[in-house]
C-alpha cells in the first residue's frame, strides 16, 4: 500500500468522568498514572526546573532587595555580578530567560488572592511602605516629584516589589523541594508517582508556616515592606495564589487560539479564567517573550541524562525537546497541583467515617470541576 | 520527432522496467522512472524553448500513414493550447513518481505511471481523430489498475466505477467521431476545424452534444462528476495529484479542441446553455464541497466546481475566456495537484483525513506547520487571491466570459466566494485550534505530536508553491505561449448572435476581424478590418 502511516493512526481517546478521578484519588492512585516513563519525565523535567527556579528565585530577590524603586533597572538581571563578559552574553540572549520569573510575578499579582494579596491593599501596607519611600525620594528629585504629582505611583511600584520578593521566596522553597526529589531519586528513593507527590506535599507541609518578610535596606537603614506582624506565611499568602493564577487561572496570551473578547470569549471574572499551566497547549509558541517558551528554553539546559535518552527515542526525537518539555512540565505540575489538592483535603483519604467521606468527596469534586477541562484527560 | 519522443520515452521507460531481466529493487526502479522522466521533462523544455509563439497553428508537425483503410494516421501536433498540458503532464508525472515510494509491486506500479505519462501526451498532440481516442482509451486501463491495485479500502469499488464511466465516456467519444466522419464523408479522421461545415446545424448539434457528455464525463461535470470523489478518495496520492492535475484535463482538453474547434456553429447556438450547465456545475462543486468532511473529498468537489469555469469560458467563446480556459486548466492542474499533495501528506502522518478529528495541525514543532502554511497558500491560489496563478485563471475567465454570458458569469463567480467558504473551513478546523485530535466524536481527546515532514514530501509541494506564484506574479510568462493561438481559435459570439451566417475572430491588435462566411464552407475567405468599439 502506498498509504503507509509514518505515524499509527489516531485512536479513540478513553473516557473520563471526574467520578472516577475522584475515585482514583479516594483509592490511594494519582492523576498521572504511575508508568515508568512518566516518572522518569516528572523527576527528570522537575531537576531541570529546580535549577532554573533557583535562579529566578535569586534573581526576584536580588531585584526586590537591590533595585527598590530604581527607575531604570538594567542591570537588573545581573544580580550584582556586572562584567563585560556577563553584558555580551546577556544581549547575545545566551542566558536564564529572567522575563519569565517577572511574567509570572505579574499574573500572580494581577490575579491576586490571599493573605498577600489582602496585606497589600491595607492601610498598614501604607504605613510600612511610606517612610521607605520617603527615604528613597529624599536622594532622588525625580522620585519625589513623582511621589508628589501621582501619589499612588510609587506605593504601587512597591506592591509590585512585594510580589517579587514573595514570589522569590515561595520559589526559594519550591526549588529546593524540587533539587531534594531529584537527589531523592538519584539515591533510588523515588519508585512512583504517589512518592513524588508525597514527597512534595511533605516539603509543602513543612514549609506551610514559613513567614514571607521583606525588608529593604536604604542610606543604611532598614525597612519593613512585609513584617513579621502582617502573619504572611508560605502556603496560604504565596503557594495557595500561585497555584491559583499560574496553574489555573493565567493570561490568555497569544497562542494557538486567538480570543475574541467582545464575544465574549474570554470571561469577565477573572475566576473563570483558565489560561493557566494545566490548560496550556505545551507549544513554544515561539513569539518574542511568550512565556512559556521562556521556560522551556531555560529548563532545555538542564535536562538530565536520563530524560534526554527518552526524549531522543519519540516520534521526533529531540527536535522537539521544548514541546516535550512542556510536556513533561504539565504532568509535573499536575503532580504539584496534587500535592496541593492532597495536603488541603480536609480528612485522611483512607478514613472510614462516612461523613468524613462525604467530606473528601465534596472537596475534591470541587477541585476536579475545575481540573477537568484541563489537559488532564490528555495525560492518562 | 520531439513529439514521438515525448510520447515513446515514457513507453520505453514502461517496457523497459517490466520486463528488465535481473530482480531490481523497489528504489532503483523508482529511479529509472524518474530518470526517464527527467529525460521527458528536458525534452518537453527543449520543445518550449523551440515554440514559435507568434504562430497559430500546429507546430513540429509529425504525420505517418498507419491504417489508411480506416483513417487513422500517427499524426502530431501542438499548438499554444496544447504545450501548457504537455508541460503539465510532464512535471506531474514527474512530481507522482518524485513523492511515490515504498510501493507493492513496484515494477508494474512505475509502468503503468510512464504508460499514462504516455497516453496523456498522446492525446493532447494527435492530429487524428482515431488516435486521440486510442490514446484516450489508452490511459484507462493503467489508471484503473493504480486505484484497484495501490488504492484505499473501497478501491474495487471506485476503479469499477471509474472504468464504467470513462469507458461510457469513451464510447461516446468514439461514436461522435465515427458519426462525424461518416456524415461529412471525408473518410479521414485527421483533425481539421472544417470537418463538420458540411453538416447541417442538426447534425451538428447532435454530433456535438454526444461528445461533450463523453468528455462532460471525463472533467467531471454536474451530474456525471460522481465518479471523481470515489476515485479521489481511493487513488494514493501520487495518483490523486494525476488525477487532478492532469487526467481530468483530458476532458476539458477534448472539449476545447473538439467540441468548439470542430462545432462551432453549434457551440455558439448551445452556448447560452453551456453556460449555464457551468454555473450549475460551479455551485454544485462547490456546494457538495462545503459540505464534505473529508479533506480529499472536498478538494475532489472542488475540483468539480473550477471544471465548470473552464465550461463557462469555453461556452463564452471569446478570444479572452478561451485564453481562460487554458489557463485554468494550467491553474486547477498546479493548485489541485498541489492540494491533494498536501491532504495525501496529513493523511500519512495523521492516518485521517476527517475534518471532526483533525486539528491544530499549524501547531509548530508538535504538528505540520510547513504543510499547513503551503495549505493555507493553496487555498488562496485555489480561491483565486491576487499574486497566485488561481487569480490570474479566474480573473481571465470571468473578465472574458462576461462579454457574452453577463448573467452566467456573475452566478460562476458566486464559486469563487464559496471556495474560500469550504477552504476555510478545512483549514480552521483542521489546521487552527489546538493539537488534540478527539477521534471518536465524543468530546474524549488525546495529546498528539506528528512525525516531521521529510524533505521528499516538501520539495514537490513547495516546487508547485514557487510556480503557482511565479505564473501569478508574471502571468505574461504562461500567456504569451498561448495567445496567438487562443486569439484565432474560436469565432467571437456576439458577433455571430448579431449577424447570423457570419463567424467573426478578434486578432490580438484591438481590431476586429471579419469575414462574410456562409455556414458551409471553410475559414479561407478575405477578411475584413473593422475598428474596434
Amino acid at each position: 500500500m502506498i498509504a503507509t502511516f509514518s505515524a499509527p493512526p489516531l485512536q479513540p481517546a478513553p473516557q473520563y468522568s471526574i467520578g472516577d478521578y475522584i475515585d482514583r484519588l479516594l483509592s490511594g492512585g494519582t492523576l498521572l498514572p504511575n508508568t515508568p516513563e512518566n516518572l522518569l519525565e516528572v523527576v527528570g523535567v522537575l531537576h531541570a526546573y529546580g535549577i532554573v527556579l533557583d535562579a529566578y528565585a535569586i534573581n526576584l530577590q536580588h531585584i526586590a532587595n537591590t533595585q527598590f524603586l530604581n527607575l531604570f533597572p538594567i542591570f537588573k538581571y545581573f544580580d550584582g555580578k556586572i562584567s563585560l563578559k556577563k553584558i555580551v552574553k546577556h544581549l547575545w540572549h545566551d542566558r536564564i530567560n529572567y522575563e519569565y520569573a517577572e511574567y509570572v510575578m505579574r499574573t500572580m499579582m494581577w490575579h491576586g488572592g490571599g493573605g498577600l494579596d489582602a496585606y497589600l491593599d491595607s492601610e498598614a501596607f501604607l504605613a510600612y511602605c511610606s517612610p521607605a519611600i520617603q527615604a528613597k525620594a529624599k536622594t532622588n528629585p525625580i522620585l519625589l516629584v513623582f511621589n508628589k504629582l501621582f501619589p499612588d505611583y510609587l506605593p504601587e511600584q512597591v506592591r509590585q516589589l512585594a510580589y517579587y520578593s514573595g514570589l522569590g521566596q515561595f520559589w526559594r522553597v519550591m526549588s529546593d523541594i524540587f533539587m531534594d526529589l531529584s537527589a531523592t531519586y538519584d539515591q533510588g528513593k523515588i519508585k512512583t508517582i504517589d512518592q513524588v507527590i508525597e514527597l512534595i506535599k511533605a516539603g509543602l507541609v513543612a514549609n506551610a508556616s514559613k513567614p514571607i518578610v521583606y525588608k529593604v535596606t536604604i542610606s543604611g537603614t532598614e525597612y519593613d515592606i512585609l513584617p513579621q506582624e502582617a502573619e504572611l506565611s508560605f502556603l496560604f499568602d504565596t503557594a495557595v495564589p500561585y497555584v491559583e493564577s499560574i496553574f489555573f487561572r493565567g493570561t490568555p496570551f497569544f497562542g494557538t487560539i486567538s480570543y475574541n473578547a467582545q464575544a465574549h470569549q474570554i470571561p469577565i471574572d477573572q475566576g473563570h479564567f483558565d489560561y493557566g499551566a494545566l490548560y496550556a497547549d505545551p507549544l513554544p509558541i515561539g513569539g518574542a517573550g511568550i512565556p512559556p517558551t521562556l521556560l522551556m528554553q531555560d529548563m532545555r539546559h538542564y535536562v538530565p541524562d536520563y530524560l534526554q535518552t527518552i526524549y531522543a527515542k519519540s516520534v521526533r526525537g529531540k527536535d522537539d525537546v521544548r514541546v516535550q518539555l512542556g510536556q513533561s512540565f504539565q504532568k509535573s505540575m499536575f503532580c504539584v497541583t496534587e500535592a496541593a489538592v492532597r495536603g488541603l483535603m480536609p480528612f485522611p483519604a483512607d478514613t472510614n467515617n462516612p461523613k468524613e467521606q462525604t467530606a473528601n468527596r465534596d472537596y475534591l469534586n470541587g477541585w476536579m470541576k475545575r481540573l477537568f477541562q484541563s489537559r488532564m484527560n490528555l495525560i492518562q | 520527432m520531439i513529439l514521438s519522443a515525448l510520447i515513446l520515452t515514457p513507453l520505453v521507460g514502461a517496457l523497459l522496467i517490466s520486463v528488465w531481466p535481473q530482480k531490481i529493487e523497489s528504489d532503483q526502479i523508482r529511479k529509472g522512472a524518474l530518470i526517464t522522466l527527467g529525460v521527458n521533462l528536458v525534452m518537453t523544455t527543449a520543445l518550449v524553448a523551440q515554440f514559435d509563439i507568434t504562430d497559430s497553428g500546429f507546430q513540429f508537425l509529425e504525420k505517418i500513414a498507419w491504417i489508411e483503410p480506416l483513417g487513422l494516421t500517427y499524426s502530431l501536433g501542438v499548438d499554444g493550447i496544447a504545450l501548457p498540458l504537455i508541460v503539465i503532464n510532464s512535471l506531474l508525472c514527474f512530481v507522482s513518481v518524485y513523492i511515490s515510494h515504498g510501493v507493492r509491486r513496484p515494477r508494474l506500479y512505475y509502468s503503468l505511471l510512464l504508460l499514462i505519462t504516455s497516453a496523456v501526451a498522446g492525446a493532447f498532440l494527435a492530429q487524428n481523430l482515431l488516435l486521440f481516442f486510442l490514446f484516450y482509451e489508452l490511459e484507462l486501463i493503467p489508471l484503473y489498475l493504480l486505484i484497484a491495485i495501490w488504492g484505499g479500502e473501497r478501491r474495487g469499488y471506485a476503479a469499477t466505477k471509474f472504468l464504467i464511466y470513462t469507458a461510457f465516456s469513451g464510447i461516446l467519444i468514439l461514436g461522435a467521431f465515427l458519426g462525424l466522419v461518416l456524415l461529412s464523408g471525408t473518410g479521414s479522421f485527421d483533425y481539421d476545424p472544417s470537418l463538420a461545415q458540411t453538416l447541417s446545424v442538426v447534425q451538428q448539434t447532435v454530433l456535438m452534444g454526444v461528445l461533450l457528455i463523453g468528455f462532460g464525463i471525463k472533467i467531471p461535470l454536474f451530474p456525471f462528476h460522481t465518479w471523481l470523489p470515489d476515485a479521489h478518495v481511493e487513488a494514493s496520492t501520487p495518483l490523486s495529484v494525476l488525477l487532478a492535475g492532469v487526467l481530468l484535463k483530458l476532458g476539458t482538453y477534448g472539449m476545447l479542441r473538439f467540441c468548439v474547434g470542430l462545432f462551432p456553429q453549434a457551440w455558439m447556438e448551445l452556448s447560452p446553455l453551456l453556460a449555464w450547465w457551468a454555473v450549475v456545475s460551479v455551485l454544485y462543486g462547490s456546494l457538495a464541497a462545503i459540505a464534505q468532511t473529508d479533506m480529499k473529498k472536498m478538494v475532489a468537489y472542488s475540483s468539480v466546481g473550477h471544471m465548470g469555469y473552464i465550461l463557462l469560458a469555453a461556452a463564452a467563446i471569446t478570444p479572452l475566456s478561451i485564453l481562460g480556459t487554458v489557463l485554468q486548466m494550467v491553474s486547477h492542474g498546479l493548485i489541485s495537484a498541489l492540494m491533494f499533495l498536501l491532504v495525501g501528506v496529513v493523511y500519512k502522518k495523521t492516518g485521517t483525513r476527517d475534518l471532526t478529528i483533525l486539528r491544530g495541525l499549524m501547531a509548530p514543532e508538535r504538528g505540520l506547520p510547513f504543510i499547513g502554511s503551503l495549505m493555507v497558500l493553496g487555498a488562496m491560489a485555489s480561491a483565486g487571491i491576487p499574486g497566485m496563478i488561481g487569480f490570474i485563471s479566474e480573473f481571465i475567465v470571468f473578465r472574458g466570459s462576461f462579454e457574452s454570458q453577463a448573467p452566467q458569469t456573475l452566478f460562476c463567480m458566486l464559486g469563487s466566494g464559496l471556495t474560500s467558504v469550504y477552504f476555510l473551513l478545512m483549514i480552521n478546523r483542521v489546521f487552527f485550534g489546538r493539537l488534540d485530535a478527539a477521534p471518536d466524536g465524543t468530546g474524549g481527546t488525546i495529546e498528539v505530536t506528528l512525525p516531521k515532514v521529510s524533505w521528499r514530501d516538501r520539495v514537490p509541494a513547495m516546487t508547485l508553491v514557487l510556480i503557482i506564484f511565479a505564473f501569478g506574479l508574471q502571468p505574461a510568462w504562461l500567456t504569451r505561449w498561448m495567445e496567438s493561438t487562443t486569439n484565432s481559435f474560436v469565432p467571437n459570439y456576439t458577433n455571430y448572435a448579431n449577424n447570423p451566417g457570419r463567424l467573426v475572430g478578434r486578432g490580438s491588435n484591438d481590431a476586429v476581424i471579419a469575414e462574410l462566411l456562409p455556414l458551409n464552407q471553410p475559414l479561407d475567405m478575405p477578411i475584413t478590418v473593422l475598428p474596434t468599439h
